[in-house]
């Protein structure tokens, strides 16, 4: 199945057929999914401006609590959060909110609206470190109240995983653009190819700025000590890079072995499908009743003809051959491929941050690092490491730093 | 499959079923009057024939529908006038469908311009071969005032207008009433003194179902500009029951002969037209949106309502509803019933506690914890708000409380 073939199947509600997923909509009295929407974009709200056929009532809640609300329209693992409190869930099973939100975003980009304003400039001026989501929803929040806001990006692009991890299929890039264009042009300053600590010290920035967030995220692939040097190993993150920046050109042989299950995994093995690699076994350490991938991409996965076996350990390996044994059970597997990809997690790179982190983390909750002028977000603020989870940390830090600079906080 | 007998008479005959092609756009010529005999109509209303010199000069488009959510043809809004076939191609096709359905009812509806063509018309659709005729007085978009509903609302013009039709012929006649007016008693007595048999109620409603918010005309637009037209569908059945109903209950005008029309769409719909007095029935709305094969399920359906309600002849069902409906100041108001929440099937989306507090009588209270809603018996004063806007069924009607100081037992009341 090509790209273009999954996004067909994939594709939006007509206006039609928007309103009747709408009026399914219970319109509850405390709506649990806007209280479950860690983003806060508030789907009760936005969903009842559709059922009253308010479309740009609707973009406006959804942008206004979400600088991302088009992004996170397509990759929230919304059965987690939102559709898992939906009252409707009692009766049949739960309003589609994450498909609702995508229709709203593109009739608000069809529209041309342009909701987010920047605020009356209060002479501020706030550093931000990466450019992922966390890092531009800070961004947004930040020019909103304000502020001046300049981002440094280490990659020649904006949008961090968002460009450079989360598959095509999933994410269209124009989508991703589009987002990134919105906040750059409320006034968002962006130099890239600068890796902090590195090309410009953070002295510099702490010299130049009022406040600087550190939003790198955790962009470095994690390894494993039995795959050290084999050159059949390539990581998650960088093959899924490589797609981004070169979709159909990458040269893949018919038998990959993918170890790991989060959605990260999910990804590469979807991905490996539609570029038609015949192949793919994905060997996972969780088994399925306490997978991390969320249910969505698990059974997008599957329904690729992807064999997920669960439940194994790598033990020993030999070129391109693994063996794998089971965590619970006497048994052993062993795969030959023809290359192996590794998704099992990313960690953070804070080389001359002045941060001190601890499983990629702050030790702390919240945002504020020892130094009383640098903050942190996204990844390395403690929670999920979802992409709307990092637009609740932006925001949430962006607050923090009006707070702590003399502001008004909105919550 | 159930079989029970649909047959009724009305105005002296005989009708396989009660269910008719109302005169519309949906029966407008010989080929489709012959597929719905086929399908299983038991009548057709043959779109209204007027005289040969009044031209009929459509405009393009000529509908438009008004939706709710994702609903379609809540109700219907129509531009089309009469038929706009020659006379004499029209009256071909009655004699072709009567020779080629003797047993079903063929029923011509015409419309003349004055006393004289009323009573033509009335002469050569009898001797084309109609069993009945209705006379079109209803119609709202006639680019004449001289015809259409500007007539029906007009008590001396219905009257003469019967007597002419009656000199044109001696078939059974009914006459159909617009509801483009606050009494439809008085043109339908004004129709009986004239020589109807019967009444058929009710044609269009004047509307403006949609206006383009952008160019501010409104739907349909035709050059620029639009018209006031008949509203039709499933929005105007509550006003087709109960225009039936006050001519039903009116002093000099009990058993009337009523052929009901408006928003039927199913077999409950039908039923309930037919207890409210209604012997045939017509419909339009519904088959311009899903075909004659609806017939199918108005059939069926009502035969099996037939059979739970234990009853072998429809004639038995007709006008079991006009006594029960009575004057508001006669009604029993004496008691309150309470609502019951049956806390198992509540799902707890709080639609009860926003409608009783924005729309009634603030008597929900609202568990935060469980979600759960609970009636103050006090505040509550039994107006069943929370009960229909309930999305799962989980409020039905509870305790039956007496008011204060009113003689009686809440045990007593029919409820």
């Amino acid at each position: 199945m090509t790209i273009e073939k999954y996004q067909q199947e994939t594709k939006g509600y007509t206006m039609t057929t928007v309103m009747a997923e709408a009026a399914r909509c219970l319109l509850c009295h405390d709506a649990p999914c806007s209280a479950a929407c860690p983003a806060h974009t508030d789907p009760a709200k936005f969903i009842r401006s559709v059922r009253f056929r308010n479309f740009k009532g609707a973009a406006e809640t959804i942008r206004e609590n979400n600088a991302l609300g088009s992004i996170c329209a397509r990759v929230c693992p919304t059965e987690k959060y939102c559709e898992l409190a939906c009252t409707r869930t009692e009766i049949d099973c739960p309003i589609d909110i994450g498909g609702i939100q995508r229709f709203v975003t593109d009739f608000e980009q069809n529209a041309n609206m342009d909701i987010l304003k920047k605020g009356p400039a209060n002479g501020l001026n706030v550093a931000i470190i990466g450019s992922g989501p966390a890092g531009l929803q800070a961004a947004a929040t930040l020019l909103t109240l304000g502020y001046g806001v300049d981002i440094y990006e280490k990659n020649e692009k904006a949008g961090g995983y968002l460009t450079y991890g989360i598959p095509e299929y999933r994410l269209p890039s124009d989508i991703v653009d589009i987002e990134i264009q919105r906040i750059l042009k409320l006034g968002a300053n962006i130099t890239y190819n600068v890796t902090v600590g590195q090309d410009i010290t953070m002295a510099a920035l702490k010299a130049d700025h009022d406040a600087v967030i550190v939003a790198a995220g955790a962009s470095v692939a994690k390894t494993l000590p039995l795959f050290a040097g084999n050159p059949y190993v390539q990581s998650a993150v960088d093959f899924l890079a490589e797609v981004k920046s070169n979709p159909t050109g990458v040269d893949l042989p018919a038998n990959v072995l993918v170890i790991g299950g989060g959605d990260v995994a999910m990804d590469v093995d979807t991905t490996l499908k539609l570029l038609d690699v015949k192949n793919v076994t994905d060997v996972v350490y969780e088994e399925f009743a306490e997978f991390k991938a969320s249910d969505k991409e698990l059974a997008g996965t599957q329904k690729q003809g992807v064999t997920i076996v669960d439940g194994y350990v790598p033990t020993a390996v030999n070129g391109n051959t693994v063996t794998f044994k089971h965590r619970q059970l006497n048994s052993e597997l062993t795969i030959e491929a023809d290359k192996i990809i590794l998704a099992v997690g990313q960690q953070a790179d804070v080389t001359n941050l002045g941060i001190e982190l601890e499983n990629n983390e702050l030790t702390h909750g919240g945002f504020h690092t020892d130094d009383p002028k640098v903050f942190v977000t996204g990844d390395l603020a403690q929670g999920d490491k979802t992409v709307v989870v990092a637009v609740q940390k932006g925001k949430k830090a962006a607050e923090e730093i009006h707070r702590v600079l003399g502001g008004q906080t909105n919550d | 499959m159930i079989k029970k007998d649909l047959s009724i008479d009305f105005l002296g005959v005989h009708f396989e079923n009660p269910f008719c092609l109302s005169s519309s756009p949906v029966g407008n010529c010989y080929d489709m009057c012959a597929k719905a005999y086929d399908e299983g109509w038991g009548g057709v209303v043959f779109k209204t024939i007027g005289p040969a010199d009044f031209e009929i000069d459509e405009v393009s488009p000529r509908f438009d529908e008004l939706t709710k959510e994702d609903t379609p043809f809540v109700g219907f809004k129509n531009m089309e006038q009469i038929a706009e076939h020659p006379l004499e191609e029209n009256l071909a096709d009655l004699r072709r469908l009567k020779t080629a359905y003797p047993n079903k009812v063929l029923i011509a509806s015409i419309m003349g311009t004055n006393e004289q063509t009323w009573e033509e018309l009335a002469g050569m659709v009898a001797a084309a071969g109609a069993d009945m005729i209705e006379m079109n007085l209803s119609c709202p978009q006639m680019t004449s005032h001289a015809m259409g509903s500007d007539v029906g609302a007009n008590p001396e013009l219905c009257k003469k207008y019967c007597e002419a039709v009656k000199r044109g012929s001696k078939l059974p006649m009914m006459a159909k009433m617009t509801p483009n007016i606050t009494d439809m008693v008085i043109p339908a007595k004004a129709c009986m003194a004239g020589g109807a048999d019967g009444i058929a109620a009710i044609n269009t409603v004047k509307s403006i179902a949609n206006v383009d918010l952008d160019r501010k005309i409104g739907l349909p637009i035709i050059n620029g500009k639009s018209s006031i037209s008949g509203f039709s569908g499933k929005a105007v059945k509550p006003l087709a029951l109960r225009f039936i109903q006050q001519m039903r209950d009116a002093e000099g005008l009990e058993n009337l002969p009523i052929s009901g029309i408006g928003g039927i769409e199913t077999w409950e719909d039908a039923a309930e037209f037919i207890l409210l007095g209604s012997s045939t029935l017509q419909v339009t709305t519904a088959i311009m949106q899903y075909g004659y094969r609806i017939i199918e399920d108005l059939t069926n359906g009502l035969m099996h309502y037939m059979a739970e309600q234990g009853v072998d002849h429809l004639s038995e069902l007709v006008g079991l509803a006009n006594k029960n409906m009575i004057p508001a100041e006669k009604l029993d108001r004496d008691y309150k019933v309470l609502p019951y929440i049956d806390w198992d099937k509540c799902i707890g989306c709080g639609r009860c506690l926003i409608s009783c507090f924005d729309g009634a009588h603030q008597a929900i209270t609202w568990d935060e914890a469980t979600r759960r809603p609970t009636v103050d018996p006090e505040r509550c004063v039994g107006c069943h708000l929370c009960k229909l806007v309930c999305p799962v069924d989980a409020i039905s009607a509870g305790e039956v409380v007496m008011k204060a100081g009113r003689v009686g037992t809440a045990a007593s009341k029919e409820i």
